[in-house]
């Protein structure tokens, strides 16, 4: 096992940006967020989770598919942007790592790859961080995530009292460490302190079968009421992949780009005449937690939240998805 | 355009409208052709995302296709349907698919057909007729009952008419809601004329396609006349993006309507959430 | 506050046993010490989960729109904000005053919650007054059907009104040059995610069918840009100019911390300087200045 000293690590960034875009979370007003790595920034590892998850790496906020020109009845596709750019992350926590597993599954599987995501996460190592210490919204744990220990990850670092342990999980793992060269030297029989043991405990056994018989329960109409219908707790949640195409126009050419969209607004589902089938918050909040917990794992296998507590956290009026997955199971159907 | 945009599934190819059919004065045929030939070979029921690069995308029943060409009917209900009615012959178009799963054929093979299909919702029937009198020998009596709010919104009019009824053990009846002077056929709305009309469900499938508040009820007539669940099929619309299961917003419970469906049997409808 | 909260709890009992009326629109205890979100009651015996502290921040005007179209009568709590609130809905024809019955409550300035979680609970009293009660100039109800107890904690709340001052940040960013001014808006918009959070919980954003909900009209676009970014925080806030009832609530809901509030004061300093001292959400009979028509109006009509 390897360590580096706390103050090198800059260093080991600075090393990792000359062949890479390097992102790690930095302050930014007081928060925290995934921000390139340019040896200036505010590096901020020690306290909780970012803000916004990193998925916007690999799934950008607005993202240009392709550029047109049209003349006349005559249009063609000009370009279509390829994305070439090797990118680390540094700093991802267990319950991002899982996000991008799930990520994953949406985009890569059933049947299509989105290429637009693949590329990016090809393109892509992750280095991520254990936690020691958890916010108090964090109930990763309820999904079998281990805060000490990431999946599907390059590098996994530990942090120790005046450094990081590291260790390399994967070869391009092994390689980004090779890249560190002197910055590095033996642990030793340093150990790092033990995993997060995140405060909110929540049971979700059991919660999908539950949800397969509440579709009609009259508790959506209670939870929603309070709800505000905007779609915080769906853009800054690490799991949320929906997205709008649409095109915008500069004279006779143009572009198609996609943008994050979310369940939560009215737009999303109307129909052209007018018909929307999720016609207002009791529909529309339903949805995103049968998406989570009941949806997601039919066609997938897997809950498609991981814990982060993003949503509780940032949610103007406390819609609490543990809160949620308890009175799922106490309601009386 | 390079290789990329092939492989792509998000990138259209560029196709072209070679034909255009004033079916009625809100509905047109185009037929979509590209360099290479046909953009693809679709299954009956399958569909295909249609874009003017300026305007819009929106996803398309193919009702019929040739050799050498697609064939999408459109209803003039928006931007990017009002801006293809004023397209003429040789636009351009970006064109993806096929998506969807198409009609169940295995569930239809030695069967008579019942086809009941109001308004523009005769497109994705049409392709499964079509195909039926291709494959003449592997189906059974084929019935089609078709309506319109009025004789002028007839879609396909050749085909009712003409082609159709030439067609061997194929029967075809037209009604419209209401008629006008030269108008000498059945005047109703379509479910009443179906259980007037008291097809048994005896060795029978239904498919039935239509706005939404007539496909309501054809399923409540179609139930009365003793046809089950599992012997009726529908096609769905949600509102729809990316088409191929990614972008989200057509799901139904956890099945995604443009990647799963659009055709389900009404026993698999009523499995799924009630949210259409 | 405990009287408070057991006179709240009793009233709205007696409200909603008499069938005076369907709901009660109050607070309740969340998901950690430092949060009281809104509660929703409908049966007399669920009364006790009304809570009245200093984390009951949300302003509850805006959820009166959601029942505009039942026949129910709600009783709301309001603070001196929801009561602008309620002002600002009937002014703009959204409710009718009969189906809405207005418990009144003098606010002692609410607290910060996302600044206690830091302090921990043992240090409660410590926890600094949220940035939109500091400068309230309206802490008790401008309108109500009955009023609940006395004021408890005036004093505090005069002494941080006055020391911050109501347009303290909007000189701050007056005093900048036009170059660091571009910088402090682009570089807080930047941020925004578009949730529309800001819109959603905002009492004078009452249209029925907004702009952003229809970006299909080419009007606006849905990228998240700069440009984009900035046509809505503009369009946002020239929609509420004049309207905006200082409640401070877009910007305590945002999630990325923009200085919305800012922007909202800047207009109502301007409109002050412009068309004389106006607040929103006072009196009934006030018009806002860009709501009114007079036939003496000093500048023509074209
Ligand atoms: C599986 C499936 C199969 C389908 N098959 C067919 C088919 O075979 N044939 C067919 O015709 N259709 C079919 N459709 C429906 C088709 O996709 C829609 O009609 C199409 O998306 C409409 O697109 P549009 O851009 O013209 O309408 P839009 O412009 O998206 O919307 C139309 C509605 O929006 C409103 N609107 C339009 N412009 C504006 C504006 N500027 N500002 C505000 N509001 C506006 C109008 O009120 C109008 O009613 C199918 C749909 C699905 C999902
Ligand atoms: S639903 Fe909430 S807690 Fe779960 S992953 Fe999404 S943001 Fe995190
Ligand atoms: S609440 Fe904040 S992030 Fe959300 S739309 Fe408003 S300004 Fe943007
Ligand atoms: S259209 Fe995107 S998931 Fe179906």
């Amino acid at each position: 096992m390897v360590k580096i000293a706390k103050e090198k690590l800059p260093v080991l960034l600075q090393a990792w940006a000359a062949g890479a875009m390097v992102f790690v979370p930095q302050e930014r007003e007081g928060t925290r967020v995934f921000l390139p790595w340019n040896g200036e920034g505010k590096l901020a590892l020690g306290e909780e989770n970012t803000l916004e998850p990193p998925k916007d790496l690999f799934f950008p906020r607005t993202e240009t598919m392709y550029r047109y020109k049209v003349q006349g009845q005559d249009a063609e596709i000009t370009e279509v942007p390829s994305f070439e750019d090797k990118m680390i992350l540094v700093g991802v926590r267990s319950c991002d790592a899982r996000s991008f597993a799930l990520m994953d599954d949406v985009f890569l599987t059933k049947g299509y790859v989105d290429e637009f995501y693949r590329r990016r996460r090809e393109n892509t190592r992750v280095v991520a961080l254990a936690c020691t210490e958890a916010a108090p919204t964090c109930f990763c744990t309820a999904f079998g995530i281990d805060p000490g220990r990431a999946e599907g990850v390059d590098v996994q670092m530990r942090p120790l009292d005046d450094g990081y342990l590291l260790e390399a999980v994967t070869e391009a793992g092994q390689e980004l460490l090779n890249q560190a060269g002197s910055l590095l030297e033996e642990a030793g029989k340093a150990s790092p302190p033990g995993a997060a043991l995140p405060s909110l405990q929540v049971d979700v056994g059991g919660v999908t079968e539950k949800l397969q018989q509440m579709f009609e329960h009259p508790y959506w109409t209670e939870v929603s009421r309070k709800c505000l219908g905007c779609g915080a707790c769906t853009y800054l949640c690490p799991t949320c992949h929906c997205f709008d195409i649409q095109s915008e126009n500069l004279g006779n050419t143009g572009y198609k780009f996609r943008c994050w969209d979310s369940c939560m607004f009215s737009e999303y589902t109307r129909m052209a005449g007018g018909h929307n089938p999720r016609p207002s918050k009791k529909e529309r909040l339903r949805n995103r937690f049968l998406h989570k917990l009941q949806y997601f794992p039919e066609r997938y296998g897997k809950f498609a939240c991981v814990g982060c507590g993003r949503c509780l956290d940032r949610c103007p009026v406390n819609v609490d998805i543990t809160r949620v997955i308890r009175e799922v199971k106490e309601v009386t159907l | 355009m390079a290789v990329e945009a092939r492989v792509n599934p998000l990138v259209p190819m560029e196709g072209r409208i070679v034909k255009i059919i004033e079916e009625t004065p809100d509905v047109k045929t185009f037929h979509v052709t590209t360099e290479k030939g046909k953009p693809f070979t679709p299954m009956p029921g399958q569909l295909a995302m249609l874009s003017l690069f300026e305007v819009g995308e929106a996803m398309f029943s193919i009702t019929s296709q040739g050799p050498e060409h697609l064939e999408i009917a459109i209803k003039r209900v928006g931007m990017l349907t009002e801006a293809l009615h004023e397209a003429e012959p040789g636009q351009t178009v970006g064109i993806r698919g096929p998506y969807g799963n198409g009609f169940p054929l295995d569930m239809f093979y030695g069967k008579d057909i019942l086809f009941i299909a109001g308004g523009i919702g005769l497109a994705p029937v049409r392709s499964l007729i079509n195909y039926c009198i291709e494959h003449r020998e592997k189906f059974g009596h084929l019935w089609i009952i078709y309506g319109a709010r009025s004789p002028a919104d007839l879609c396909f009019k050749q085909d009712l008419f003409e082609n159709w009824p030439r067609v061997e053990n194929c029967r075809v009846d037209v009604t419209v809601d209401k008629g006008d002077e030269g108008w000498k056929g059945h005047e109703g709305f379509v479910p009443a004329f179906v259980e007037k009309l008291n097809p048994s469900p005896e060795g029978k499938v239904a498919v039935t396609c239509g706005p939404p508040i007539m496909i309501k009820f054809v399923l409540q007539s179609l139930e009365k006349l003793g046809f089950r669940d599992d012997q009726i099929v529908t096609t769905l619309e949600m509102r729809m993006k990316c088409g191929i299961g990614k972008c989200g917003r057509c799901n139904l419970g956890s099945r995604y309507v443009c990647l799963d469906g659009p055709v389900f049997t009404l026993a698999q409808l009523k499995e799924m959430p009630n949210e259409y | 506050m405990s009287r408070i909260q057991e006179r709240m709890r009793a009233r709205a009992r007696e409200l909603l046993a008499q069938g005076t009326v369907q709901m009660v629109i109050g607070w309740e205890k969340g998901t950690f010490w430092y949060l009281s979100p809104p509660v929703f009651i409908t049966d007399a015996g669920e009364c006790d989960r009304l809570v009245w502290d200093e984390f009951c921040a949300n302003n509850l005007a805006k959820y009166l729109l959601d029942y505009k179209h039942t026949e129910d009568k709600i009783a709301l709590f309001v603070k001196g904000c929801d009561a602008r609130g309620v002002v600002r809905l009937l002014q703009d024809n959204q409710i009718e005053r009969e189906k809405v019955y207005l418990i009144g409550i003098k606010c002692p300035g609410m607290k910060d919650g996302r600044l206690a979680d830091a302090l921990g609970e043992e240090r409660r009293h410590e926890v600094p007054l949220v940035a939109k009660c500091r400068f309230c100039t309206h802490p008790e109800p401008v309108i109500f059907d009955e009023l609940l107890g006395e004021d408890e904690g005036a004093a505090a709340r005069d002494a941080a009104a006055a020391a911050e001052g109501r347009f303290a940040e909007v000189e701050k960013v007056e005093a900048m040059s036009p170059d660091e001014r571009y910088t402090f808006w682009t570089s807080a918009y930047d941020r925004c995610l578009r949730c529309y959070a800001c819109r959603n919980v905002c009492p004078a954003c009452n249209c029925r069918e907004c702009i952003f909900d229809r970006s299909q009209s080419g009007w606006c676009g849905k990228q998240m840009n700069r440009g984009e970014n900035m046509f809505f925080a503009i369009t946002r806030a020239m929609h509420v100019a004049g309207r905006c009832i200082e409640c401070g609530e877009c910007e305590r809901v945002c999630p990325e911390g923009i200085p919305i509030m800012t922007l909202n004061k800047k207009i109502i300093k301007d409109l002050n300087e412009l068309f004389g001292e106006y607040e929103a959400g006072i009196d009934l009979e006030d018009l806002p200045p860009l709501g009114r028509y007079k036939l003496d109006d000093p500048d023509e009509f074209h």
